[in-house]
């Protein structure tokens, strides 16, 4: 009767362990799905976020840019008219910067936040953002697949899942670069 | 390790400590209550023994009055807990919440953006609130009961001082408390333990500035006096169970997400060199704000380190803070005191 017992009661613990670890690792392994399609949401993000970014910005800072050209070619023209005596040419030079000046006012105007400066600096903003996020959307992968595989390879654990291979046993690689990659990213510097 | 930075093992700590808190305050109330109600009632039946009144009280042969109102107070506090726990926590402050949509300045977006970076590093469901304070102390902290119910605050004198890594390490800091659910029992402990200090406050006032002569408002005057300044030890009882190692697992949380401790170390050396050189400036700012009681525990900076207290708090002595020289070292640096 009680050697029934005994055996009973180890059955029923060794099932509840086997229970509680396949509930674990699976609860692991789905945790590694969702972060690895966390980096496909990020990785979509970024092209779109960028995309739009860029052309936005190119637009405006080309307006600029432009612009800038202009006002200073037609400011050369001005003085060189000034030097020679040619009053007529200086003034229409002239003229035409404040024009310039008028258009790019009133288009400051309807876009307060039009400057190349600030511009930049949420252009900036937002790729440190968008870097940001993927990088940690990698980085919380790869910490799961290291839990799920530490978990899996540990002893008892290990044995467990050799009874639900199909279900438990699976090879995620982790989130790195090439070798190829990694030699050329090592031997880069900054070029100034 | 003397500590483990299992965070899984520490949400099972703080649920259980959540709820050990949660049935003290109950506890501590009915316990007033039936205290209250064995009193009155001893004067009504002078003879009987006070053991025969308290069985009296608990099989309801005494309608146990008062003893009932405290438990109705309790239920009532801890469902106001649940229901305004964000506004609670900022009570006394002044705060806007910050969204992508209505994030004015750049540096609004930019903190807006830190949090939602760190809420993918930590794996968090749910973004949280961000809230900013309109103070020019630097200080931050998390709260709520759980991940859907979150939130960081974060005062406008940190965000105009650090730089985005740091304000990355304060708030991967706050996501770490988060995440570990610290915020539960910090919110709990806190708010239950100020909450009646507050409604009481608003008595304690309204009878210093009335005075009201005649008996029976005295009696009750005497009672919310005597309240006002024996409930505060109530707090000590609640905030026991804060442990006195979260600030450190929320740092090394922090160095977890980030994998960099300059960062923090940095930051929390901003801060405290902050506090001090603008001392008398922030103390005068902490004290004028109301409630900053509240917000103590869940601060990552504690005030009273650089020698700020807010008025009329007694648990100095139980401060669950760990000093600057003690956390940077966890870090990994060394602080010079030489300055």
């Amino acid at each position: 009767m009680s050697t029934t017992a005994i055996i009973l009661i180890v059955v029923l613990v060794l099932g509840g362990f086997i229970v509680l670890t396949y509930n674990r690792l699976i609860a692991l392994i789905e945790a590694i799905r969702n972060n690895q399609k966390q980096i496909d949401i990020q990785l979509d993000r970024r092209f779109k976020v960028f995309e739009s970014l860029i052309n936005v910005v190119k637009k405006y800072m080309d307006y600029e840019q432009t612009t800038l050209k202009d006002v200073v070619a037609l400011r050369n023209q001005a003085q060189t008219a000034k030097a020679n005596g040619d009053e007529a040419t200086r003034i229409a030079a002239e003229n035409k910067i404040s024009q310039i000046a008028s258009n790019l006012n009133l288009v400051f105007e309807q876009y307060p936040q039009l400057k190349a400066n600030e511009n930049c600096l949420q252009l900036q903003e937002e790729i440190v953002n968008t870097e940001n996020k993927l990088a940690y959307a990698k980085q919380s992968y790869n910490d799961s697949i290291e839990t799920y595989n530490a978990n899996k390879k540990s002893f008892f654990t290990s044995m467990i899942v050799g009874m639900f291979r199909s279900k438990l046993d699976f090879d995620f690689p982790y989130w790195q670069l090439t070798d190829t990659q990694v030699a050329e990213h090592e031997s880069y510097t900054v070029k100034l | 390790m003397p500590f483990t930075t299992d965070w899984r093992q520490t949400i099972r700590t703080n649920n259980r400590k959540t709820f050990m808190v949660m049935a003290m305050f109950f506890l501590i109330y009915v316990g007033i209550g039936l205290l209250v109600d064995i009193y009155m009632n001893a004067e009504n039946y002078p003879t009987a023994p006070l053991s025969q009144i308290f069985f009296a009280l608990i099989t309801f042969k005494l309608f146990p009055l008062v003893t009932l109102i405290m438990v109705a107070v309790a239920g009532i506090s801890l469902w106001v807990t649940f229901t305004f726990h964000n506004r609670l926590m900022l009570l006394g402050t002044e705060y806007h919440e910050i969204t992508p949509e209505n994030a004015a300045t750049l540096q609004e977006k930019q903190l807006y953006n830190v949090v939602e970076e760190l809420k993918i590093a930590a794996g968090l469901q749910f973004m949280p609130k961000v809230y900013l304070i309109d103070a020019d102390y630097m200080n931050a902290f998390a709260s709520g009961y759980s991940e859907k119910s979150a939130m960081v605050a974060i005062t406008r004198g940190l965000i105009n001082k650090l730089n985005r890594s740091e304000l990355q390490a304060v708030m991967a800091h706050e996501m770490s408390h988060i995440r570990r659910m610290d915020i539960k029992l910090t919110l709990m402990a806190s708010v239950l333990a100020n909450l009646i200090l507050i409604v009481l406050d608003l008595f304690f006032y309204q009878i210093i500035f009335s005075r009201r002569n005649n008996n029976n408002a005295r009696g009750i005057a005497t009672i919310i006096i005597l309240l006002r300044y024996l409930l505060p030890i109530i707090n000590i009882l609640l905030l026991l169970y804060l442990s006195r190692t979260r600030e450190y697992m929320a740092d090394a949380g922090c160095v977890e997400l980030l994998r960099d401790n300059q960062a923090l170390a940095s930051a929390l050396l901003k801060i405290n060199n902050d506090h001090l050189s603008n001392h008398d400036q922030y103390s005068a700012q902490y004290q004028q704000t109301p409630h900053e009681n509240v917000r103590r525990e869940a601060y990552i900076f504690d005030p009273s380190q650089a020698g700020i207290t807010p008025s009329g708090s007694l648990s100095d002595l139980f401060s669950t803070h760990p000093n600057l020289k003690d956390r940077l070292k966890a870090l990994g640096f060394q602080y010079n005191d030489k300055t």
